[in-house]
């Protein structure tokens, strides 16, 4: 898995070209009556022999370096706990909005509130730290759905993805089905390495039709895709989903929706979240549910040496240079 | 006529063979101011050089003449060193010095009247290079040339057979004067073997060192030199202490080339980057003392 490639082994039959400085070249050096009348200078021969390899090594690093050595393009599997894990975030106008379970005190304003996107963004950062090993997707959804990062182990992507979902205010609507349907999509031709669940987090519910409910009921069942629904409460006024049992005829649309989920052949659990603590509290209660083991691959990209052996043949020339300053051009 | 800084007077010890009339003592009889003996009459009828007091005290009575020694005129020659190292150019060929003697030795062997020959060798004997003994005010000029232009050549050194044969021929001069030129860089031993044929023979060798070889470069570094003659390569780190070995080294091979002649009654003269005629008239000057 480490061994050497090169991108142009052709160049390497430049390589003989590294024995050039043996030759020996009357030019390189002065004529002289009778070396007998010399003394001999070990330092000397010693120099000779280091400017020879010096200038061997250089040649050999620059073909070596226009052979582009380097170690291949690799996909490692890396077995990690946790799942991988589509987080689905409602990013409509409603999100924007405080959550207020309890009446308003006097004298208590309405900035001083946490909004629900605020909430949900913190939660979710809490769990991308406590999970970096885990594989994540950001979908935002409100009027059609928004893919921000594909599923990655590069929780810094993510984590950016989530930050910029604080910018600005969404539109009204919200085309939940989409977003459902674009999260499970984000799994398709994906190999099964563990676990995997969709992570929704919204404020509301929504009425889906009934192509919409076929495709997703088939989709998180072909997947294997447990749902996991942070629902927050807006107010007093929205239904508690905790209390609501599967039969129901439900004319709510977050009851609807629950209903649904409920009665899918999925894994499916709901979370309710009515404050900053209780939303950090379901969060946690997700950190635990899943954390089976998982394989997953990781693509390690080719690394290129070419630059070092540049570098070596750098260096190299100039010692060689330096040599070369000291080495006396002329007789007297 | 000046004389020119480079020429030299060279003056041989002793007398000389040669019949032609020259500027060296010589045992020949002839027109000369030396006085050798008295001779009758009849037997030298010169009578221009009656003595009558000797004529007088003759017993039995006789007309005596005066006969005088000669001074005869001999044939010098070089014998240059045309091997690779000769050619060397650090910073300068060594032969273009070799020139400069060849220039001085004309005019100075016109000037005595002497004949020059020049003869060269490498590892043999350099047959293109030869001029046989000859009279000639400009002789200076053309062995100048000759060595001048000459090419080396590229062969395994086996340096001594061409020496060889320079002195054989030099040898069949019958006596005067050889100049050996060259820088004896070479094994002396086979020295011992060939001067004995030069005997009667005044030799003068003429060890030609360049600057360059003499004296290391002064700068500090690292000095790569290839041998001319062999091509192998040698690395110097010149520093102080190298230089001193260079130097040490050169005295050493000075003393060695001293003694190698020395044995044979010979003292080389050492032409050690510039060519001053001068100090070569003073070599021949200590010699006759």
């Amino acid at each position: 898995m480490t061994s050497i490639e090169f991108t142009h082994p052709l160049a390497l039959l430049l390589l003989p070209l590294a024995l050039l400085p043996l030759l020996r070249r009357r030019r390189d050096a002065l004529p002289f009556p009778w070396l007998g009348l010399l003394p001999v200078d070990p330092l000397g021969s010693v120099l000779q022999r280091l400017w020879q390899a010096l200038a061997m090594l250089t040649l050999a690093a620059i073909v070596l370096g226009l052979s582009a050595p380097g170690i291949k393009a690799a996909q490692i599997e890396l077995i990690g706990r946790g799942a991988e894990i589509a987080i689905l975030l409602d990013r409509s106008s409603s999100m924007d909005a405080a959550i207020r379970v309890h009446q308003r005190t006097v004298g208590e304003s309405s900035a001083a509130l946490q909004s629900k996107n605020d909430v949900a963004r913190q939660a979710l950062t809490w769990l991308l730290q406590q999970r970096p090993k885990n594989r994540f997707s950001l979908t935002l959804f409100n009027v059609a759905p928004i893919r921000v990062a594909p599923f990655t182990d590069d929780i810094a992507m993510v984590q950016a993805g989530l930050d910029a979902s604080d910018v600005g205010r969404g539109p009204s609507d919200t085309k939940m089905g989409l977003g459902i349907l674009a999260a499970i999509e984000g799994f398709e031709g994906r190999s099964y390495s563990g676990s995997r669940a969709i992570l929704l987090v919204s404020d509301g519910g929504a009425r889906l039709d009934k192509p919409i409910r076929e495709r997703i009921k088939q989709g998180l069942a072909r997947h294997r895709i447990a749902l996991y629904f942070i629902y927050i409460r807006s107010s007093k006024n929205s239904p508690n989903l905790e209390l609501v049992g599967t039969d129901v005829d439900a004319r709510v649309e977050e009851v609807a929706l629950h209903v649904f989920f409920a009665g899918l052949d999925s894994e499916y659990r709901v979370f309710q979240a009515e404050d900053p603590d209780s939303m950090a509290r379901a969060v946690a209660q997700i950190d635990q549910l899943q954390n089976l083991p998982l394989i997953y691959r990781q693509r390690v990209p080719r690394i290129d040496y070419s630059r070092y052996c540049f570098a070596a043949a750098l260096g190299c020339g100039l010692m060689l240079a330096g040599l070369g300053a000291v080495r006396l051009e002329r007789l007297a | 006529m000046t004389i020119s800084a480079d020429e030299f007077v060279y003056k041989l010890p002793g007398n000389v063979a040669g019949n032609k009339p020259g500027a060296h003592h010589s045992h020949s009889r002839g027109a000369g101011l030396a006085f050798a003996a008295h001779a009758r009459l009849f037997d030298q009828p010169d009578p221009r050089r009656i003595d009558l007091h000797a004529s007088l005290c003759a017993i039995p009575r006789n007309w005596m003449v005066r006969t005088h020694y000669q001074r005869a005129a001999i044939v010098v020659s070089a014998i240059v060193d045309v091997s690779a190292s000769m050619h060397c150019a650090v910073p300068r060929n060594k032969l273009e010095l070799v020139a400069d003697f060849l220039k001085a030795l004309g005019f100075s062997a016109f000037r005595a009247g002497d004949a020059v020959s020049l003869m060269a060798f490498d590892q043999g004997f350099r047959e293109d290079l030869y001029l046989a003994p000859r009279w000639s005010r400009g002789i200076g000029a053309v062995l100048a040339d000759r060595i001048g232009a000459c090419e080396a050549r590229a062969a395994p050194a086996n340096a001594l057979r061409g020496l060889a044969e320079c002195l054989e021929r030099a040898a069949g001069g019958r006596g005067g004067l050889v100049f050996l030129v060259s820088d004896f860089h070479w094994p002396l031993d086979n020295l011992e073997l060939l001067l004995p044929s030069l005997r009667g023979t005044m030799v003068v060798p003429i060890v030609v060192w360049d600057a360059a070889e003499i004296d290391p470069p002064a700068r500090t570094g690292l000095l790569s030199l290839r041998d001319a003659e062999s091509g192998e390569m040698r690395h110097l780190w010149l520093s102080q202490r190298t230089r001193q070995r260079w130097r040490a080294k050169l005295r050493q091979r000075r003393r060695e080339i001293d003694r190698a002649f020395a044995a044979h009654d010979i003292f080389p003269f050492h032409l050690n980057g510039v060519f001053d005629g001068g100090r070569l008239s003073s070599y021949f000057l200590e010699q006759n003392v």
